[in-house]
């Protein structure tokens, strides 16, 4: 609340070195530190297989470099979830799982030898875990409850600018200097967003169930209650269904591209489909933010996820390349929803149990099987029954996670 | 209190990161100082060996019971290949004929006489999505070992590479993009 009365002073110095870091509120530091973190990320993308490959790696040693992240990720989620619950101060957190993105970088950039690649994928799979929840808890603490679904709104749109930003220097640093320098530029880049948490320094140092004054309400509840939570569940098998059904479709309608696109437009048409969602769910977050709050969240639950089965029935009748890159604009509207309303439903069942985070690294999990279950689905079909068989079958699953929120999902939002 | 506590406890964790990265400069230096562009050599097999020029040992009589060398100790039979003789193209560029990109080389399919058959490419794609692997005939590559940075010359166009079907590691008949379709001594596309 007093987040968003500080937003509108404009900084009186108008050189950019000028801003004073002192005088930056709460609210645009976490503006800035979505979008370095957006921007870092980008660079721990896909991308390494391509710098592992110019550096003679073998796709087998690719693979297990990069199974090796996956799996860290998802062995991570739920006891980097409960240490950032029991650490006091969030920022701290984050600022340390930056740190460690500064070294898994450099890790990658200074000598792509073996013993680095892996260590730095572990690295980056743990601090990735621990970050995503910090920040969630920091938005909380900025935005208070009431006004999270607007927060995790503006959190979207500057993720996804530093998404698009993010592709675009990197794929240009790529192309026109060298793959290495694509992760010297993700190092440096871990510069700025450790500055954007400056403004955010024990802003969430109060762990949020610990509240009234003199005795202590000890209302955390115990784990084993949280992660039996039934809304709980459930919404982790929805999120399950969604990246399963999402995770595969972009990467195989980008392959389809390079197959059917003529020559170099091939490449700029895969750009598009990268940038465009983000453009996208940079315009409409904090609609969407907003509508999360006034019409409810199983509403733009619904909304977001239709979106699959179209985008799968599109790509698998619609073969023409420019109806490709239009298809990603639904991408757009199903991410924007999807980025918000995954931290913003998961804190309304959990967000007074103290286990949020423990239950956002639960929700990640979900995530990270769903989207392992779909590369390999995907492919698999993709190989034995055509590229059309794939698009229909990650449709299906995409159908399926719309038809389980829409039957089974209850409204989250707490009456007011 | 509670703000005491806070800084000691941030230093600590700033000074294994400065160690961290200390470390990696360290290791950065050492792998910088291997990559020099020294000659490669090969260790020679001894059945095969009278090619070898050897002019400094002339006929050696049959050494009986020569000790073992010791650990460490460089092979008797290495030959030098020097820069320019050839090179490593695993992860190279390869160009088109007009020096277009046309990915990189990933993988070589070799048959049971130890011929390359086929050069897998990674084709295409914008930050890593949407590459695509292609087999592509062993004959279609030229190579320039002096080129350290682009070794190879693919001469076939690229819309044929585009539509070609992806190299699947276990696919049963490898489909590899060939010569122009005249070639007739070719039996390896079998459609």
């Amino acid at each position: 609340m007093t987040a968003l009365h500080s937003d509108n002073k404009a900084p009186h110095s108008t050189a950019l070195g000028r801003i004073r870091l002192a005088q930056l509120s709460p609210a645009r530091g976490l503006d800035w530190l979505n979008l370095f973190v957006a921007n870092i990320q980008t660079g721990f993308g896909p991308f390494i297989s391509v710098y592992l490959t110019t550096q003679g790696w073998t796709q087998t040693a690719i693979g297990f470099a990069l199974s090796l992240g996956t799996i860290t990720s998802m062995a991570s989620q739920l006891p980097a979830g409960a240490l950032v619950d029991a650490v006091r101060s969030k920022t701290r957190v984050a600022a340390l799982s930056i740190l460690v993105f500064t070294v898994s970088a450099l890790l990658l950039a200074v000598a792509p030898i073996p013993l680095f690649v892996y260590l730095a994928e572990v690295l980056h799979g743990f601090s990735s875990c621990t970050l995503g929840p910090a920040i969630v808890a920091m938005s909380l603490a900025v935005a208070a409850e009431a006004a999270l679904g607007v927060r995790l709104g503006r959190n979207a749109r500057y993720a996804s600018i530093g998404n698009g930003v993010g592709a675009a220097l990197m794929g240009a640093f790529g192309y026109y200097v060298s793959e290495r320098s694509v992760f010297i530029l993700t190092a440096l880049l871990t510069l700025p967003a450790l500055i954007a948490l400056v403004p955010l320094s024990g802003v969430a140092d109060v762990p949020p169930p610990v509240t009234g004054n003199g005795e202590k309400t000890q209302r955390t509840e115990k784990i084993g209650a949280v992660l039996a939570n039934r809304q709980l569940l459930l919404f982790a098998l929805c999120v399950m269904l969604f990246t399963l059904s999402n995770a595969a479709l972009l990467p195989f309608a980008a392959s389809a591209l390079t197959k059917r696109a003529g020559g170099d437009e091939a490449n700029l048409l895969i750009a598009a489909c990268i940038v465009l969602p983000q453009l996208i769910v940079a315009l409409i977050s904090p609609s969407i933010g907003r509508l999360a709050a006034t019409r409810g969240r199983r509403w733009v639950l619904l909304l977001g996820f239709s979106m699959l089965p179209l985008r799968g029935v599109v790509f698998a009748l619609l073969r023409d390349p420019a109806f490709v890159v239009m298809n990603q604009a639904f991408d757009g509207i199903a991410a924007a929803t999807f980025g918000i309303m995954v931290p913003l439903v998961t804190s309304d069942i959990t967000a007074r149990s103290g286990h949020l985070n423990l239950s956002l690294g639960f929700i990640g999990l979900a995530m990270g099987v769903g989207a392992m279950i779909s590369t390999t689905l995907a492919g698999w079909i993709g190989d034995r029954f055509g590229d059309q068989a794939a698009f229909l079958a990650l449709a299906s699953a995409g159908l399926a996670a719309t038809l389980l929120v829409w039957r089974a999902m209850p409204e989250t939002r707490s009456p007011t | 209190m509670n703000t005491a506590r806070n800084s000691a406890r941030r230093r600590p964790a700033i000074g294994i990161f400065i160690v961290a990265l200390i470390l990696i400069a360290a290791a950065a230096g050492a792998n910088a100082e291997n990559s020099g562009a020294t000659p490669l050599v090969e260790i020679a097999q001894d059945q095969n060996a009278p090619a070898t020029p050897d002019a400094s040992k002339p006929a050696t009589p049959a050494e009986p019971a020569a000790p073992p060398p010791p650990p460490g100790a460089p092979p008797k039979n290495l030959q030098p290949i020097f820069p320019g003789d050839a090179t490593s193209i695993l992860g190279k560029k390869v160009q088109g004929a007009a020096g277009e990109d046309m990915g990189r080389v990933v993988d070589i399919l070799v048959d049971g006489e130890g011929q390359p058959r086929a050069a897998v490419i990674d084709f295409g794609g914008f930050l890593g999505v949407g590459s695509r692997k292609i087999a592509v005939d062993w004959r279609l590559l030229q190579f320039r070992p002096t080129d350290r940075k682009a070794p190879m010359q693919l001469s076939v166009a690229r819309a044929e590479v585009q539509a070609a079907p992806e190299y699947k590691e276990k696919n049963e008949p490898t489909q590899v993009v060939g010569p122009p379709a005249e070639a007739p001594a070719a039996p390896d596309a079998a459609k």
